[in-house]
Formats: structure tokens, C-alpha cells, sequence
């Protein structure tokens, strides 16, 4: 029994309002188009390529990033191999990861990356440059939607990136490249 | 239609002619409006500074003078809101709530209630609408820019009804121009700075003649225009109205 | 003018003309990039609406949310702990720290951390507390607070910043490029993520469903800081809970549109559990906010999602600059937050505003925060807070102004006072706060009602 937590929720259960209503939240539908999720994401520092086929994808890879010597990927048979027991200094040497994205969002160009793709937790922020592999058919217009597609919760870990990291501290000008990813590229299949 | 003219403390001393104009314009509007020599003032001084419990003594002198009118015009969307809002502090007797609903603002009695949307006569001028920041997010009697980007209002459409005028668009729509009542001299510095600030907005875009529906805001405007002698005259909105519109 | 005062301090800030323009014009920038993010979404104010009754919602059942948040947490295998005020905060982190054998501690930005003064507890101990965020991390090696909610830094002009990296980081001696810097600063904190032994980090949401803390960032500090350390420990205020996890599909659509104008931040990352063999700790905090909970007035203030719109929005913030307002969270929602925590050491803020009502209106969950600076005035002057020549001036004014005859001879002296002494005397800047800036209004021979007494007799 931990006596703070007690006078805590004491105090909250004491002070607070009468009962108010939870609302529902409604769908507000909204444009889910490839078009929309490219526009977006370049507004924002990210980058769409459309590959031919799912199997393009190495050789896409080789073709954008041609000085990359460390890549990490799940999707490549040629990556050097990270998992959760990598250690630091191995992962602070990747250039390139290239993850499978669960789908994107675009009203705001977000994909969302759960933990399972990420091969190490630290990966998609880590890297200096990240590619994120998404189906073009998965889609949806606003975050509503995206919550609706994790009934199940987040997992244990899971982020939604939206486009490379990126300040604006230093007098308001946009620098891309802040502690994460300097860039990140969409490959849509 | 038993309508009484309240005149703001400040218009009553220094700048009767306001008011003047309210009453005339009233008037050739087929409104013939009273002033019962009694008010004295909103309270809202005394209230914004915190002292709204001595303030009630005033509300309640409010409320005597003008409850047996169908509505109380002001030329002050700042003391009408006042007046809507925080006259809650009373009990609401039925005079108070009677006050309390038919206390406008001059603008919106026109519009609103005279149904009056245009006016004929000639302004051909460049005239810089200046949005009281109570007339418009307390009254919503104009547009505002964090929720649109369209500009539209009451006094707005009225004085682009008048042949020749031309409204100027400003670099920032509604930012407040730093009167806020006691805080001109509480908080001076910052005061004179958005003053200054909103001056200058005016003068960069072509204003002529600055106008508003709250001589509050226009006396701090003036004060800065006359200390700078910027090329500006500052006019109540009831004075332009009034001076374009001949007796009918 | 005493620098103890929001007053006094603002008046100093605006001394410098140039210095308040570029200010007052970067802050109206921000605002301008939140307008057109906000008007290109058509349920922009739904979305506000939905969040207002939420949070609403939220606080209204604060009790179970919180026991219920708990429950999911340790469920997941994070240690959740609880603290009453800020020394029990600082002093949980510190033995968590210890029970570590830590000593190289990264953070994310959290206001909460600044707000209970954790940086210098921890730095008092031996422990090395660097402040990732890039615009904390500047502050942070000029020793000074930070002057906004989201953009610590805003205060700080290109060459301010090259020069404390040059005398921090080595960077070469008038370099102001914002590019370069930024470059310079990655290139000083990698190694500090690489050997961080516990991350911290503040909470933008806390979900009561999954027991999970959300972090929006734009820069990644927070991942790379909590991926790569053994050790998490994430500090929450009481009031950052949300029900359900689809609520986040409202607050993250109006997040960083309500603060940048972007449409949302770069990572918005979810913690749930702790990676396998690594801790996850929760540190729940009151500080003073079941105080506030506790008044019905002021209670919507806790709502408070630190989106930064408000102060961005103001026109005398603008003006000011953050550190004016001498309290961690500045500002409008600082001055409706601070009187709660010291009446008395906080009693200019609530009068630092005109009232314009601006910060109302692009409040995300529309916090009645223009109307909550009039209430604490009102607690202010009853406390008897009031500086004194104020007081006495007002209660005189009351007195006054219930009076008609006394109001209309007050208002005939000042007319021929002003129009009888000469200029230098009723403009004198040292006696008439008006005539630092301004003007006198030329007084007219008649008030109105003189006028009006002698019109021939009044049309009925």
C-alpha cells in the first residue's frame, strides 16, 4: 500500500468535477489517395519512390543509395544481420534501414512501424538513413482510421514516422536531419 | 420602441461628438433615443482590475437606470459585453436579465435588430477597420482569423456598402491594438509597443481614416497617431455613418 | 518599475525595439503556419470540441483513469510510482538512477522535469543530466530556462546560438548557420545517446486502456534516448491521461497543427512495454494539480495539452518573451496555472493581458482561458495582492462611479485640468503612464451630457 498513490487518488477522487460524457468519436472519412499520402510526405521532407515490383526492391535500394556499406533490413538478403541482442556500437554504424511499414496516413504522411519490423528498437532512429516499405493499397485518410487499425493496442513498441527527423529550434529555419533519420524514402509497392 | 442611449464614461468626457453622432444616427434612422442623464458607468474598470465586488454598486445603478427601456444602445461593443457577461455576478432579477439581453452594441442594433445591412452616401476613402477584440470574440460581430480566413462582419458589410470607400486589408487582421483598459498604464510599455504595432499595420497599408466600434481602442490609437503625427484621421464608426447619411 | 513584475520585466524586453520586432514577428510566424494548417481541416473545431469534452471526460473520472492506467502498466511490466510534489519526483528519479549505478543520464523535453527543477537535483548528486532536445540542449549550455513550451529557444537569435556552440562545442568562431549548427549539435549528442545508462522522458499522452505513454517528437531525441539505454523512466503529470486509444486520433490531429502547424510530429511513439531484459518506469506526479482539480473555475486549466498556440497567439507574450512571466509553463496558460501553485509571487501574471481573447480561440481543447485570467484577478485583489496605489486608486473609482453627481464632477475637473495645464506637465512621462506613448485626448468644452441637457427638449 503505497501512501502517496492513496492521498493521490484521495485527493483527485475529492476534487474532481461531477461526471461528464465520453464522447463518440465520429469517422470523418477523408482522402486516403496515394496521390495525397505523396503530396503530404514531400511537404514534409519525405520522399515517395514506387517500385516496380515488391521484387525491385534490392535493386532499388542499390540505385538510391549508393554509398550506403551498412544496411539493415528484414526485406534483404544481403543486410547485415541486427536483432534485439545487437550491440550499440554495431547499430551506431548502420547507414541505411530498410523496414517494412504497416500503412500510412495521408493527412499527414505518417506510416506506422511497429516494433516486430524494427529488428532493434533503436533502429529507424539510429540509422542515418531510413526507407520505410509500404503497400500502396494500404492507405487510410486520417488518424482516426490508423488508431482503428490497432485493435489488438500498439504492441510493446510502435511508432508512426512522419518524413526524416527534423528542427526548427535555431531561429525557426527547418533543418532536415536532426538526431534521427537525415532522410527517409517511401518505397511503395 | 423605447430605446436609451448609454454613453461610455471616457465618450461622455472626451469625445462627445461620438456620441452625438450615435444620437443623430439613431434618429435618421426612425429611432429617437433617450440619454437618462443618471448612468454613469459599466464597472467594467473596476471589474477587469479585479474589484468586481465593488463593482456591484454600479451594476446595480445600471440596472435601475435603463430597465424600463426595450433596448440600451451603446457605441461600445467593450462595455455591452461587459454588461451580457459579467452582470451575472448580480441577481438575476428579471430587470437584470431584462439589461442584461437589451444592452447592445450600436453596430449590432443596427444590424441585427434595425435589420438596416447597407447604408446610401458617399465615403471615398481608404478607411482602416480596426476590430475591437470585445466586438468581435466577445460579441462575434466579425470573423475571426484563428477560425477563418475569410474577413467578414457587421460593420464591415456596413461600411462597404458606402459608395467610394475602400477597405484596407491588413497585415494582421484582429491582432488587439493594447489598450485592455487599465493595463494601458499597468503594463505601459507593452501597451504603447501593440499600439505602436497596430498604428503602423494601418499606415504600411494605406489607412486614411481609422474606425472602430469602440472609441476605447480609437482613443489609444489616436493618442499614438497624434504622438507620431501620422498622416491618419481616427473616426468612430457612428461618425462616419452619421456624416454619410442625410436627414431623410 | 520593479523587476519582480511581469510589468517590470516585459518593460526591459521591449527596450529594444529591433530585438521585440523580431520576436513578436517570429512567434506571429508560428501563428501563422498553425492558421493554415487548421483551415485546411474542415472539422477543425469538432476536433476541438471532441478533445474539450474528453478531457473533460478525463477529469471528471480522474480517480479510475489513473488506477486503471496503472493497472495496464504493471500488467505490461513497467514499474509505475507515484509523487506527490517535486522533491518526492526528483528523489524517486535519483534512486532509480543509483539503483543503476548510473551516472549518464539522456532527456527528452518535459516541461514536468523543468517544472519540479530535476536538472539541478540530479546534477547536486553527481549525475550528468544531458538535455537532448536541441533547443534545450542550447539553453541548457547557457544555463538559462526555457522561454516557450515547444520552442525552448525561440528567445535566442542564429548568432547566440554559434556563439555558445563555439564556446561549448568548438564550432568555428561567427558560424550562424542554422544547417551547420544543428549538424554540430547531432554530431555532440550522438555519443551522449550512445552511452546514456537511463533515458528520461516527459508523457504528451498517458492511455488508461493500454497503460501505454506517448511521445511526439520532431527530432527522434526521445527514441534514440530510450532505445539505446538499459533504463526508461517517464514522468507524467496527473492530467495527461486519455481514456481510450482511439482518443489519440484526435489529439494527434491537433497537436502539432495547434503548435507548428504541421500536420503532425515527425515520431509519435507509443511505450507499452519495456524491451525484454530493460526497465520501463512511469513516474505519476500531482504538484499541485489535484489543488487545481479542485477548483471548479480554474479546474479546465489541467485540460492543458502544452501545444504552446496560446502563447504563440498573444500579443503581449510576443511582446515579453517567455522568461518575463518568471514561472516554468509562460505565457496565457502560465498565468491561469501559476496562481494556483504561489498566489502571491505570481499575482502580475493574471494582469499581463488585455483580455483579447485570442488564446481562447486557438486553445485545441478549449480552455476558457481569457475568462480564467478575470477570475484570478478577482482572487488576486481579494488575497490583497494588489499593488497599493492600484487598490486605493480603484476603491476610489467604485465610489465614484456608483455616483452620478460625484461622475460628473470628477469628469468636469479632468476636462478643464487637462485643458488648462500646459503640456509638458499633463504629459509629464513620470506622473501619466498614458503620455509615455501617447497622446491626451484634446478635451472638449461640453460633455456629452451637457450637450445634451441643453438640446431643445428631447425627441420622445
Amino acid at each position: 500500500m503505497n501512501p502517496t498513490r492513496e492521498r493521490i487518488l484521495a485527493a483527485a477522487r475529492a476534487s474532481q468535477p461531477t461526471e461528464t460524457v465520453l464522447p463518440t468519436i465520429p469517422d470523418f472519412g477523408g482522402d486516403a489517395s496515394l496521390t495525397r499520402f505523396s503530396e503530404v510526405l514531400a511537404s514534409i521532407g519525405g520522399t515517395v519512390v514506387r517500385l516496380p515490383s515488391r521484387a525491385a526492391l534490392a535493386g532499388t535500394v542499390a540505385e538510391l543509395f549508393p554509398a550506403a556499406r551498412v544496411v539493415a533490413s528484414p526485406l534483404l538478403a544481403t543486410a547485415h544481420p541486427i536483432d534485439q541482442q545487437t550491440p550499440i556500437d554495431v547499430l551506431a554504424d548502420v547507414d541505411l534501414a530498410v523496414l517494412p511499414g504497416a500503412f500510412g496516413v495521408a493527412e499527414n504522411g505518417a506510416v506506422w512501424l511497429p516494433e516486430p519490423s524494427m529488428l532493434h528498437r533503436a533502429l529507424p532512429t539510429v540509422t542515418q538513413h531510413l526507407a520505410l516499405v509500404l503497400d500502396h493499397r494500404q492507405l487510410v485518410a486520417t488518424m482516426h482510421q490508423a488508431y482503428a487499425r490497432l485493435p489488438d493496442g500498439p504492441g510493446g513498441y510502435g511508432l508512426f514516422i512522419a518524413g526524416p527527423s527534423k528542427t526548427a529550434d535555431i531561429e525557426q529555419s527547418l533543418v532536415i536531419g536532426a538526431h534521427g533519420a537525415r532522410s527517409l524514402v517511401v518505397l511503395l509497392y | 420602441m423605447k430605446v436609451a442611449l448609454f454613453v461610455p464614461c471616457y465618450v461622455d468626457q472626451f469625445y462627445p461628438q461620438v456620441a452625438i453622432a450615435t444620437l443623430q444616427l439613431l434618429a435618421k434612422l426612425g429611432v429617437p433615443a433617450t440619454y437618462p442623464p443618471a448612468q454613469t458607468c459599466c464597472g467594467q474598470p473596476l471589474a477587469n482590475s479585479g474589484c468586481e465586488h465593488e463593482a456591484l454598486p454600479i451594476y446595480q445603478h445600471f440596472v435601475a437606470t435603463f430597465k424600463d427601456y426595450d433596448y440600451t444602445v451603446v457605441p461600445s461593443g467593450s462595455c455591452v459585453y461587459h454588461v451580457q457577461k459579467h452582470f451575472d455576478k448580480l441577481d438575476q432579477t428579471p430587470d437584470v436579465q431584462h439589461v442584461r439581453a437589451t444592452t447592445i452594441d450600436l453596430i449590432d442594433f443596427i444590424t441585427q435588430v434595425l435589420g438596416v445591412q447597407e447604408l446610401p452616401g458617399t465615403f471615398p476613402h481608404k478607411v482602416g477597420l480596426h476590430l475591437s477584440c470585445h466586438g468581435q470574440r466577445g460579441l462575434h460581430q466579425a470573423n475571426e482569423s484563428e477560425l477563418t480566413p475569410v474577413r467578414d462582419g457587421r460593420l464591415r458589410r456596413l461600411l462597404a456598402s458606402l459608395d467610394g470607400i475602400e477597405l484596407t486589408e491588413l497585415d494582421r487582421n484582429d491582432e488587439c491594438c493594447g489598450f485592455g483598459g487599465t493595463f494601458c498604464v499597468s503594463e505601459a510599455a507593452i501597451s504603447g509597443r501593440m499600439g505602436h504595432d497596430r498604428a503602423h499595420d494601418h499606415l504600411r497599408n494605406g489607412t486614411e481614416v481609422l474606425t472602430g466600434g469602440d472609441m476605447s481602442c480609437l482613443m489609444h490609437l489616436q493618442g499614438i497617431v497624434r504622438r507620431q503625427q501620422l498622416p491618419m484621421r481616427v473616426l468612430h464608426a457612428a461618425e462616419i455613418l452619421n456624416s454619410t447619411l442625410t436627414t431623410s | 518599475m520593479s523587476y519582480l513584475t511581469h510589468a517590470g520585466r516585459a518593460e526591459a524586453f521591449v527596450l529594444d525595439h529591433e530585438r521585440t520586432s523580431w520576436h513578436d514577428e517570429t512567434l506571429w510566424f508560428v501563428r501563422q503556419k498553425r492558421d493554415r494548417a487548421v483551415y485546411a481541416v474542415p472539422e477543425f473545431q469538432e476536433l476541438r470540441e471532441l478533445a474539450s469534452q474528453i478531457k473533460n471526460h478525463t477529469l471528471s473520472r480522474l480517480d479510475h483513469y489513473l488506477a486503471q492506467f496503472e493497472a495496464a502498466a504493471l500488467a505490461n511490466g513497467v514499474q509505475v510510482h507515484w509523487a506527490a510534489d517535486a522533491a518526492e519526483h526528483n528523489d524517486l528519479v535519483l534512486r532509480i538512477v543509483r539503483q543503476h549505478g548510473a551516472t549518464r543520464v539522456v532527456k527528452s523535453k518535459s516541461m514536468l522535469t523543468e517544472e519540479c527543477h530535476l536538472n539541478p537535483h540530479l546534477l547536486a548528486h553527481g549525475i550528468e543530466v544531458i538535455d537532448t532536445d536541441l533547443g534545450e540542449r542550447i539553453i541548457q549550455l547557457r544555463d538559462e530556462p526555457p522561454s516557450h513550451l515547444v520552442l525552448p529557444a525561440i528567445h535566442l537569435k542564429k548568432e547566440d546560438v554559434g556563439e555558445t556552440f563555439h564556446r561549448h562545442l568548438g564550432t568555428a568562431q561567427g558560424l550562424t548557420d542554422p544547417q551547420q549548427l544543428a549538424e554540430a549539435a547531432r554530431q555532440h549528442l550522438r555519443p551522449k545517446f550512445l552511452a546514456g545508462e537511463v533515458a528520461l522522458t516527459g508523457v504528451n499522452f498517458a492511455i488508461a486502456e493500454t497503460g501505454s505513454v506517448v511521445v511526439c517528437t520532431n527530432e527522434g531525441n526521445a527514441d534514440l534516448g530510450v532505445s539505446l539505454a538499459p533504463v526508461h523512466i517517464a514522468s507524467m503529470g496527473i492530467e495527461k491521461l486519455l481514456p481510450r486509444l482511439q482518443d489519440l486520433g484526435v489529439f494527434t490531429r491537433l497537436l502539432a497543427r495547434s503548435a507548428t502547424g504541421q500536420p503532425v510530429t515527425t515520431y509519435t511513439a507509443h511505450y507499452t512495454k519495456p524491451a525484454p531484459g530493460r526497465e520501463m518506469h512511469v513516474i505519476i506526479v500531482d504538484n499541485g494539480r489535484t489543488q487545481q482539480l479542485g477548483r471548479p473555475d480554474f479546474r479546465a486549466s489541467l485540460k492543458c495539452i502544452r501545444c504552446g498556440a496560446c502563447m504563440n497567439t498573444c500579443p503581449v507574450y510576443r511582446r515579453s518573451g517567455g522568461h518575463s512571466y518568471d514561472f516554468t509553463v509562460p505565457g496565457p496558460i502560465g498565468s491561469i496555472l501559476s496562481p494556483n501553485i504561489d498566489l502571491k509571487k505570481h499575482s502580475t501574471l493574471p494582469f499581463a493581458s488585455t483580455l483579447c481573447g485570442s488564446c481562447t480561440d486557438v486553445c485545441p481543447v478549449k480552455i476558457d482561458i481569457h475568462t480564467q485570467l478575470y477570475k484570478w484577478r478577482q482572487i488576486v485583489a481579494e488575497a490583497n495582492h494588489l499593488p497599493t496605489a492600484k487598490k486605493l486608486g480603484l476603491k476610489f473609482m467604485g465610489r465614484l462611479l456608483a455616483s452620478p453627481a460625484a461622475f460628473k464632477l470628477s469628469g468636469q475637473l479632468a476636462r478643464r485640468g487637462l485643458r488648462l495645464l500646459p503640456h509638458a506637465l499633463s504629459h509629464h512621462p513620470g506622473a501619466n503612464a498614458w503620455a509615455i506613448a501617447r497622446e491626451l485626448p484634446e478635451p472638449p468644452k461640453q460633455s456629452f451630457r451637457d450637450w445634451y441637457a441643453q438640446q431643445p427638449s428631447p425627441t420622445a
